[in-house]
């Protein structure tokens, strides 16, 4: 389970050479999270002033408030044994997080509950994206509303083509916002000009999903998924996880060139490796930890 | 040498009953008679007392039947090979009853629905004026089979290379060709309602293909059902369509048998038997399409002989039909063979889907693989498999697969599975298993993780449930026919399970 951790956004000197960082030299308010399983009673003073909603303006520096998670406790549904335990974070558009912590310390639970996953209930606390609730959304709204969450590991869906799949999910965003739905010949020639970012050559689109796919080719699918279906936030749980350098290049080449003013990362990570290539301005840690209690 | 039998462990899903069959196989009858018997109507005219000690066997009920079989069949002269199958089927007769619950092959699978109601053999062939009702989409040289008789005006053979004969065994163009189509007339025994057929059948359709002649196109066998009773008054008129397809060494076909019936809820039972005897390194593309009137028994039996190096492969589609049985048996007379076998059952209404398939392997270095698929998505629908494959002594070698999957849509949707190996040779490579599931949770979060709705999401997930077995039919047009016929069928299943 994880476990209480306040960390202090204390970014190593590699971290600093993002320019929105620099660029925001006295941020107006602290840049401190807690990504925690348990609360600590001595930490609540220092928390709860970064926790209160209201010390969250809406906009910074013109910049939008994207996501607010606050005090975000879950249990594992079937067996209701509490796995996150009063998480917060705040990402404004535009920026890229980073979170970080060790194996089972409940990262990707935190993106999975962020995206409605049904393995998991939320027992308390708030989440909110653009100012909708997000627990008040199925999976598929939190998706059309502009949340893409790469899996660390995308299931196989036999029997269903790449190609199918991406159209599907195309033209349900297209339904939503009111936009033509493309038939298969017509979709097929728009996701083929993206192949390119990913590296892929043109047969990936009829295999079926995932199926048959080595580890670097589902993380590959999933940002061509990213980048034909676009999205204000992208969670990417583990997407430098078995790649090779090559692979990862071309991964971190992706990422980056879908990002803009506009939209923000938030990357899960256990590797620092990756955070060379897609540079964070905040960093979270997921602290695991069962019998003590650390203060950094 | 060892003999195992595997079974699989099934995986049972909540709120689903699952049933494994366990008795020991069943073994058909074999007994015979010993006299000749001549008579045009051999069983009502002798009272069945006479017939000790067999008589005390028989079963009224299926006298009653095979007796108004016989009457139903014209005084005609009848060619010797249709006669020995009479007379071979009428002796078995006597020896069979109908079958009950309590008889393993039927387990699962309630037949009373027949027994109790008024059978009817439809007599007449049918009026070309009749025909109007039925349609002709198909680009393959066709034959039409209606209530079990060849309907000439609705065929259309050109295209077929020389020598290949396709028609009633009444027109086979050489004593040579009869006498070959005699050899293999009853050389199996089947159940009750093979024998039954061998009775009522009006007719032989035969399909010959010559030693070294290679059909490069399928053969459409339409089966349609014209004579049908209204639902609740019942009455069954039965058909007993009968088709033998010999392919001499080296030559190549594809047969596509389609079931179809008129629309609606028609009453009427067919009872097909198909032989297939493919000759050395012969090969036959079998596909078998069934989508009768849903108030029909369709029961079918199909009896493989492949000789060595030949191939056989079937692709079942099944959907209508209250009662749906398919038999089926693979005998291997010579080593070399490769068998596959792939199912997909759909039960979506309060109907039966049932494959009972042999496979019987006593010659080295076979080749066999069977996928059984179903979906159930009736509260009171049921699929039902008993897959036995039996590697024999001599069955040296023989690499077997088996694998059956279920997925139930709805809670208390029935499915009664029992894939079956016996293993007897020692050398040998078999893999089976078993699975009954609901859909994947995790596939179907995926879908709306990237924005799909649940309805969408749901039925791709069961429509590609079912494209593994579809996408194998080999002809595209009855592949597309078949996909969209099951949208129909499941896109308002999926939508009404959701909301
Ligand atoms: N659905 C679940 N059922 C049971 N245990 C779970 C489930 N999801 C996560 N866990 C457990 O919760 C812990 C955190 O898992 P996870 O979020 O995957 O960690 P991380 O991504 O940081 O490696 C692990 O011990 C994991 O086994
Ligand atoms: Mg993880």
């Amino acid at each position: 389970m994880a476990m209480a951790h306040c960390y202090t956004c204390s970014i190593s000197s590699n971290f600093f050479s993002n320019p929105k960082f620099h660029s925001n030299n006295s941020p107006p308010f602290p840049k401190l999270f807690t990504l925690s399983a348990i609360r600590l009673p001595q930490f609540r003073s220092n928390s709860l002033a970064v926790d209160s909603t209201t010390s969250y303006p809406l906009e910074k520096d013109d910049k939008k408030l994207l996501l607010q998670v606050n005090d975000l406790t879950a249990v594992i549904a079937e067996s209701q044994q509490t796995i996150l335990n009063g998480v917060n974070l705040t990402v404004y558009e535009g920026e890229v997080h980073a979170i970080m912590g060790k194996n089972g310390s409940g990262k990707s639970t935190l993106s999975k509950v962020l995206v409605g996953h049904p393995d998991y209930e939320v027992t308390g606390g708030t989440m909110t994206f653009k100012g909708q609730n997000l627990l008040e959304m199925d999976p598929e709204e939190r998706s059309l509303s502009g949340i893409f969450m790469s899996f660390q590991s995308p299931v196989a869906i036999p029997g269903v083509s790449n190609a199918d799949f991406l159209n599907m999910a195309y033209n349900a965003r297209q339904r939503k916002l009111g936009l033509p739905e493309l038939g298969p010949i017509e979709f097929f020639s728009h996701v083929y000009s993206k192949l390119d970012l990913v590296n892929m050559k043109m047969d990936f689109l009829n295999r079926n999903v995932n199926e048959g796919f080595s580890g670097g080719e589902r993380k590959r699918n999933e940002i061509l998924q990213l980048a034909v279906l676009g999205a204000d936030l992208a969670i990417l749980d583990e997407i430098d996880s078995g790649l090779d350098i090559d692979a990862l290049q071309d991964v971190a080449k992706a990422v980056n060139g879908l990002l803009t003013s506009n939209n923000s990362v938030l990357m899960i990570t256990h590797y620092q490796r990756l955070l060379e290539y897609i540079k964070p301005a905040y960093i979270h840690i997921m602290r695991y930890t069962t019998l003590s209690f650390e203060v950094p | 040498m060892s003999a195992s039998t595997l079974t699989p462990i099934l995986l049972q899903s909540i709120s689903t009953q699952l049933h494994s069959l366990s008795s020991p196989l069943f073994h058909f009858p074999t007994s015979r008679f010993s006299f000749n018997r001549k008579l045009k109507h051999p069983i009502s005219s002798k009272p069945a007392s006479i017939l000790t000690p067999h008589a005390a066997l028989s079963d009224p009920f299926v006298l009653q039947i095979a007796e108004t079989f016989e009457d139903s069949l014209s005084s005609s002269t009848t060619p010797s090979p249709l006669q020995k199958l009479r007379d071979s089927s009428s002796e078995s007769l006597l020896s069979l009853s109908w079958p009950t619950r309590k008889d393993e092959p039927f387990r699962f699978t309630d037949t009373s629905f027949i027994k109790s109601s008024e059978i009817q053999p439809i007599t007449n062939p049918p009026q070309d004026s009749d025909f109007s009702g039925i349609s002709l989409d198909t680009q393959l040289p066709y034959l039409t089979i209606i209530d079990g008789y060849i309907a000439d005006s609705l065929s259309g053979l050109s295209g077929l290379p020389d020598g290949v004969f396709v028609g009633s065994l009444s027109k086979l163009p050489s004593d040579g060709m009869v006498k070959r189509v005699a050899e293999f007339v009853s050389n199996f025994e089947g159940d009750l309602f093979w024998s039954l057929n061998g009775v009522g059948a009006p007719d032989m359709v035969v399909v010959y293909v010559p030693e070294g002649c290679r059909v490069d196109t399928h053969l459409h066998l339409r089966y349609c059902s014209m004579k049908g009773s209204d639902f609740g008054s019942n009455k069954l008129p039965v058909s007993n369509p009968r088709v033998l397809v010999l392919v001499e060494k080296g030559g190549e076909v594809g047969i596509v048998e389609e079931f179809v019936g008129e629309d609606g809820n028609k009453c009427y039972w067919t009872n097909s038997v198909t032989e297939f005897i493919i000759g050395e390194g012969a090969s036959v593309n079998h596909s078998y399409i069934q989508t009768q009137s849903l108030g029909a028994a369709n029961i079918k039996w199909t009896s493989v002989r492949q000789d060595s190096g030949s191939t056989y492969k079937l692709v079942e589609f099944s959907s209508g039909g209250k009662l749906s049985r398919h038999n089926l048996h693979v005998q291997q007379v010579g080593p070399d063979t490769v068998t596959e076998l792939s199912t997909l059952h759909l039960s979506i209404n309060d109907q039966t889907q049932d494959l009972h398939s042999s496979l019987v392997l006593d010659h080295p270095r076979g080749y066999t693989n069977q996928l059984h698929k179903c979906i159930v998505a009736h509260p009171h629908g049921q699929a039902v498999f008993d897959g036995n494959v039996k590697v024999n002594r001599c069955a040296q070698q023989t690499d077997a697969g088996q694998l059956t999957r279920s997925l139930l849509l709805v809670p208390q949707a029935t499915v009664n599975v029992k894939p079956n190996l016996q293993i007897i040779a020692d050398d040998v490579k078999c893999s089976h298993g078993a699975a009954i599931s609901d859909l994947e949770l995790d596939q179907l979060f995926y879908f709306q993780a990237r924005g799909i709705d649940q309805v969408t999401a749901r039925k791709a997930l069961v429509f590609s449930f079912g494209a593994e077995v579809i996408e194998r039919i080999p002809v595209a047009s009855l592949r597309e026919k078949a996909k969209s016929h099951i949208s129909e069928l499941l896109d308002p299943t999926i939508e009404n399970s959701i909301t």
